[in-house]
């Protein structure tokens, strides 16, 4: 894609922000398809690159498994052709993990000098203009998130020990992902999220695009993991799409009638790491190909997640619901019941 | 032969008015030729007058009922607009050449209801849709802005127009949508340009403004021009037309691609910036509008921020490739993304108001309107109330009285002129003002009202001009039908409540006669009550009004007269009726206290007859004699004997108890105050058997089931004192917890069925 590439490259990237997109997005160069790496929202994703564009940081907000990392990812992977510079935000994250700290053995022996700095990631991505990650922002101290305030406000990092400072350069911004509503979490300041364009991530609008995205990812994930399983077919994984959605949205895919949503978030990233585990199951200890049985098994485990309320939720939408689908989702509905 | 020059347009589109005027700059024509029906060339001269501020619309309606209308919107940057405002600069003619508006309104998807024109309309969304799909990214709207609406080359734009008409034209080519009424208005439009060459126009020096779909059918070399035989044939419907104000919002509202635009006001904003020759304008103009708005409603937006927006959408425009000028949508994104924080719902309102825009055009005065609309003008200049001519709504607070600071009878009496001509709109059906619920009990001199100007309110003026020239007119005429198609005396009351509301005492004397006659007929008391009602309301608190509302005592004299001699007959009715019974009796008995003029023996003896006849409903006579009682008709001594007569033991007891329902109807104090018949009640009670009280506990609990608590307390401690106990023993014994065995006896009625 580098070597075809006809539009201006902004500097310090790698290729053009058309380009990035088609790389992200999925389309074609000269011959060669690309694939597409998130599917959707195309709009979000060209306000995301925009925004890079534009040297200002980019907050990708939303629930759990809506692709906040992957997409931070790969806009990395795409903008600089590396995505390692990352801070795993928690609630432990220092200040020293954002600015930079000491090889202490060095310090004491030395003095304080270039050699003995233990660069942070975003100290690195400064000097090299580049893109930095910021994981889980919002899980991190308030202190902490204050300290990325005067980062991105100024994009400059002063090291006061060796009297000097670095400026970044050009090309350097900020990607980070927050989850907004989960246990743990720390409101982010209004001065932190002035800093950031937000861009809120939503579940897969229809059906077939969230099948269509479990469908590509259950393929290379199991690709790389030696399940021994036949990959699920459509009808097994548009059962699972339409049940977690169901029971996301709180009614029926047609509509037609109002379900109990359960307390989990039921995300596509779930409905993924379902279909991988049944192919486990399936492929060490059934048939190698994913029966109803295993289907049932871990969806009871992916829906029912501790509470009393979601065992009565998951009971309900079975009757009221998956028992009248008819025969394709008898079998199903049977081993689950059994279950239940 | 030649073509003139075809300039195919989007209706809307500012780009489009823009390079308009410079073809028209460029070729210089003498004579342009506007798609619009053809009878609007009166209006032409006022489009260029200087008081005239767009959105401006045409509406032509039928004369007759029912009334059918069609709606031209103008706006500023209307390319139509433009083109009739060049031609009056530069002193060139001017014509409209569509059909002309009685026939259209004759076709028969303008019919109120047609299904014809929903299934067309429908096939139309079709077509564009399929356009959605080909455009890419969110749909025609859009495509249409970041190819059509940014580009600066006159001769591409029209060349683009065209192609983007013929396109439309291919895709429409296989289904049946409305083709016949397009090829007519073709037909139409060819014989008014061969009409115009005929005049001596070379067809170069014509220029011909339609909309880019009718390009090609104008082009089209075998396509006849309309016969004198075929417009002869074509149907017809005797129409008028008026010039009235439009709004943006109405604009917005009919979004589509003829008739709206879905942003009126971003689209102005896109005018003023072309106008400027700096496209980037309405970037920068747009988002700082928005964050405007936000602070102004109490979030806080930097100016930071705003150049951040810019910036974001210049970006996202360029990532679309093209001319990178930022389209509506990247605008609202880039919004959305550094001024809302992700989420649009944050800026709803800021965007609406932004995108549509709050504006309102208007006229100057004695500009081709009804004489309705113009009587509906002077009238809020007279009575000061222009400034309520806005788009959102207001409210109105009227003190009827006379305001005795003021020197003029005129100022004096605005609220209440104002009240007038507010009730006279009401009674039309014009939607400019609604009355608010009163705030003030019986304040009779204070009126509430919400007013708001729409293009519906004008729409639904003009339809009004079928009825008479002036608004009083009209009201008059309105009543008098209401009038004539009433069916009961209850509707013939409400006109005339509604006509003194108006101020319009001769309807309200039409109304009283045909009030009259109906009287005559046959009517149940609960009609004639209701009637007499609605009059004794006009008559007290009439003279707020400065009316004589005299004419109106005879009449309510008869009513009132006929309602007492049949009372009494009506009184044999089951428990069902008794209720609606007894409210007519209130009603009356009201309105025998309020005017003296008003035969009250009658009355009284009615209600004697009523309060002592055992053949009644029982619940009314008890309810005749707790009036009675009220007005002092009967003493003590009389209730003791009727509760003596009505609580004997042989009555059977539902019936007795009835009679004390509707005696406990009314003015419960005097009745808790008054011993002695707590007296009798309670020997009544000790004299029933045990099946016997059973029946009467369910009509006694009825009768005191809307008691307060206080006055059931008052009760109880009456009746221990008639037991020989003193008022704190009894309330004690009310306020202390039940003991056990009167909770037994208690749970035991739980069985109990109270239904009966």
């Amino acid at each position: 894609m580098i070597a075809a590439e006809k539009d201006p490259v902004p500097t310090g990237w790698k290729m053009s922000p058309r380009s990035v997109r088609t790389y992200i997005c999925g389309g074609k160069v000269g011959r060669t398809k690309i694939t597409p790496k998130y599917i959707g929202h195309e709009r979000l994703v060209e306000i995301a690159i925009s925004t890079l564009v534009t040297d200002r940081a980019l907050l990708l907000i939303g629930e759990p498994g809506t692709a906040k990392s992957w997409l931070s990812e790969h806009l990395c992977a795409a903008i600089n052709g590396d995505s390692t510079k990352v801070i795993q935000g928690t609630a432990g994250t220092t200040e020293e993990q954002l600015r930079y700290s000491w090889n202490y053995a060095m310090l004491l022996a030395q003095g304080p000098s270039e050699a003995a700095m233990l660069k942070s990631p975003v100290f690195t991505a400064m000097e090299t203009g580049s893109i930095a990650r910021m994981e889980e922002i919002s899980r991190c101290a308030s202190e902490v998130q204050d300290a990325l305030i005067s980062i991105l406000s100024e994009k400059r990092i002063s090291v006061p020990e060796l009297n000097t400072e670095i400026a970044a350069k050009k090309g350097f911004s900020v990607i980070a992902t927050a989850n907004t509503r989960d246990k743990g979490v720390n409101d982010m300041s209004a001065a932190l999220k002035r800093r950031f364009n937000i861009v809120v991530l939503p579940a897969p609008a229809d059906l077939e695009s969230e099948m269509e995205i479990v469908r590509t990812r259950v393929a290379q994930l199991s690709a790389g993991l030696d399940l021994n399983s036949a990959l699920p077919e459509d009808e097994t994984v548009q059962k699972v799409c339409t049940i977690f959605r169901e029971l996301r949205c709180g009614e029926t895919c047609d509509r037609s009638q109002k379900v109990k949503g359960t307390s989990g978030v039921l995300s596509t990233a779930e409905a993924i790491s379902l279909l991988c585990n049944s192919m486990a199951l399936a492929g060490s200890f059934g048939s190698g190909e994913i029966s109803d049985d295993d289907l049932a098994a871990a969806l009871q485990g992916a829906i029912i997640k501790d509470e009393d309320k979601d065992a009565v939720a998951w009971k309900e939408y079975l009757e009221h619901v998956m028992k009248k689908r008819g025969s394709k989702w008898s079998g199903l509905y049977k081993a689950c019941r059994d279950l239940a | 032969m030649n073509h003139p020059h075809i300039f195919g347009i989007r209706h809307l589109s500012p780009a489009g008015a823009w390079h308009l005027k410079n073809f028209l700059t460029e070729k210089n024509p003498k004579l342009v030729l506007v798609e619009g029906p053809c009878d609007f060339d009166d209006i032409l001269p006022w489009f260029a007058d200087a008081a005239v501020q767009p959105p401006i619309a045409v509406l032509a309606y039928t004369k007759d009922a029912p009334v059918r209308t069609i709606l031209y919107p103008f706006a500023e940057y209307s390319p139509e607009y433009q083109a009739i405002l060049w031609c009056h600069e530069n002193k060139k003619k001017c014509r409209f050449i569509d059909l002309p508006s009685e026939v259209f309104l004759a076709l028969p998807e303008h019919a109120p209801g047609a299904k014809a024109a929903d299934s067309g309309e429908e096939e139309r969304m079709n077509v564009y849709a399929l356009l959605d799909k080909q455009a890419g990214e969110d749909g025609h709207e859009t495509f249409w802005e970041r190819t059509m609406e940014h580009t600066k080359d006159t001769e591409g734009y029209r060349r683009g127009a065209a192609l983007f008409g013929s396109e439309l034209r291919a895709l429409e080519d296989d289904s049946e949508t409305d083709r016949p009424e397009i090829l007519v208005r073709e037909a139409f439009m060819r014989r008014k340009i061969a009409e115009a060459v005929a005049e001596g126009f070379a067809p170069e020096e014509i220029v011909v403004v339609t909309g880019s779909y009718h390009v090609a059918g104008l082009l089209d070399e075998q396509a006849e021009a309309m016969t004198d035989k075929e417009l002869a044939s074509l149907p017809r419907l005797e129409a008028s037309h008026t010039l009235m104000p439009y709004s943006y919002y109405r604009l917005s509202t009919r979004a589509g691609y003829g008739a709206g635009n879905r942003a009126p006001a971003y689209y102005a904003l896109l005018w003023e910036a072309i106008g400027r020759g700096d496209l980037s304008y309405t970037a920068r103009c747009y988002l700082s509008r928005i964050a405007g708005y936000q602070r102004t409603h109490g979030n806080p937006v930097s100016s930071a921020q705003v150049i951040e927006a810019v910036q974001l959408a210049a970006a996202l425009a360029k990532l679309r490739g093209g001319s990178g000028i930022p389209a509506l949508r990247d605008l609202r994104d880039a919004a959305v993304t550094c001024l809302g924080g992700g989420s649009f719902s944050e800026l709803t309102l800021a965007t609406a108001d932004t995108e549509i825009g709050t504006a309102i055009g208007s006229l100057p005065d004695g500009v081709s309107r009804t004489s309705i609309q113009d009587d509906f003008y002077r009238k809020l200049k007279e009575l000061k109330l222009e400034k309520y001519r806005g788009i959102t709504q207001q409210e109105l607070a009227l003190d009827l009285r006379e305001n005795r600071n003021v020197s003029s009878q005129a100022a004096a009496f605005l609220d209440l002129h104002r009240s007038f001509f507010l009730h006279r709109l009401r009674v039309l059906g014009v939607s400019f003002a609604a009355a608010a619920a009163a705030r003030q009990d019986n304040a009779t001199w204070a009126e509430h009202w919400s007013v708001r100007w729409t293009p519906e309110a004008e729409i639904e003026l003009v339809e009004a001009a079928l009825k008479g020239d002036t608004i009083a007119q009209a009201a008059s005429f309105c009543m008098k039908e209401r009038v004539e198609q009433a069916p009961n005396m209850g509707e013939a009351a409400k006109v005339i409540e509604d006509a003194f509301a108006c101020g319009m005492t001769e309807a309200a004397a039409y109304a009283t006669a045909a009030l009259q006659a109906m009287a005559v007929d046959a009517a149940s008391v609960a009609d004639l009550a209701s009637v007499a009602n609605s009059l004794s309301v006009i008559l007290k608190y009439g003279d707020i009004r400065q009316l004589d509302s005299r004419p109106l005592i005879p009449i309510l004299q008869q009513i009132f007269f006929r309602a007492c001699l049949i009372l009494p007959g009506e009184c044999i009715c089951d428990d069902e009726a008794s209720k609606t019974m007894a409210g007519a009796m209130e009603k009356l008995n009201s309105a025998a206290l309020a005017h003296d003029f008003l035969d009250v023996a009658s009355w009284n003896e009615a209600l004697r007859e009523v309060a002592e006849r055992d053949d009644l409903n029982t619940k009314l006579s008890g309810y005749a004699m707790a009036i009675r009682l009220e007005r002092s008709l009967a003493d003590g001594e009389a209730l003791r004997l009727e509760v003596g007569r009505r609580l004997s033991r042989g009555i059977p007891a539902e019936l007795g108890a009835g009679w004390f329902e509707g005696l406990a109807m009314k003015n419960r104090y005097a009745l808790i105050a008054r011993l002695s018949l707590w007296e009798s009640l309670d020997e009544y009670l000790e004299m029933l058997d045990d099946e016997e009280f059973k029946r009467a506990l369910i009509f006694l609990r009825r009768a005191f089931a809307d008691f307060t608590a206080m006055e059931k307390d008052s009760i109880a401690e009456n009746l221990g004192e008639i037991w020989g106990y003193n008022g704190q023993e009894v309330s004690e014994a009310l306020n202390s917890e039940l003991g056990g065995k009167e909770k037994e006896l208690v749970e035991s009625l739980d069985a109990f069925d109270f239904d009966f």
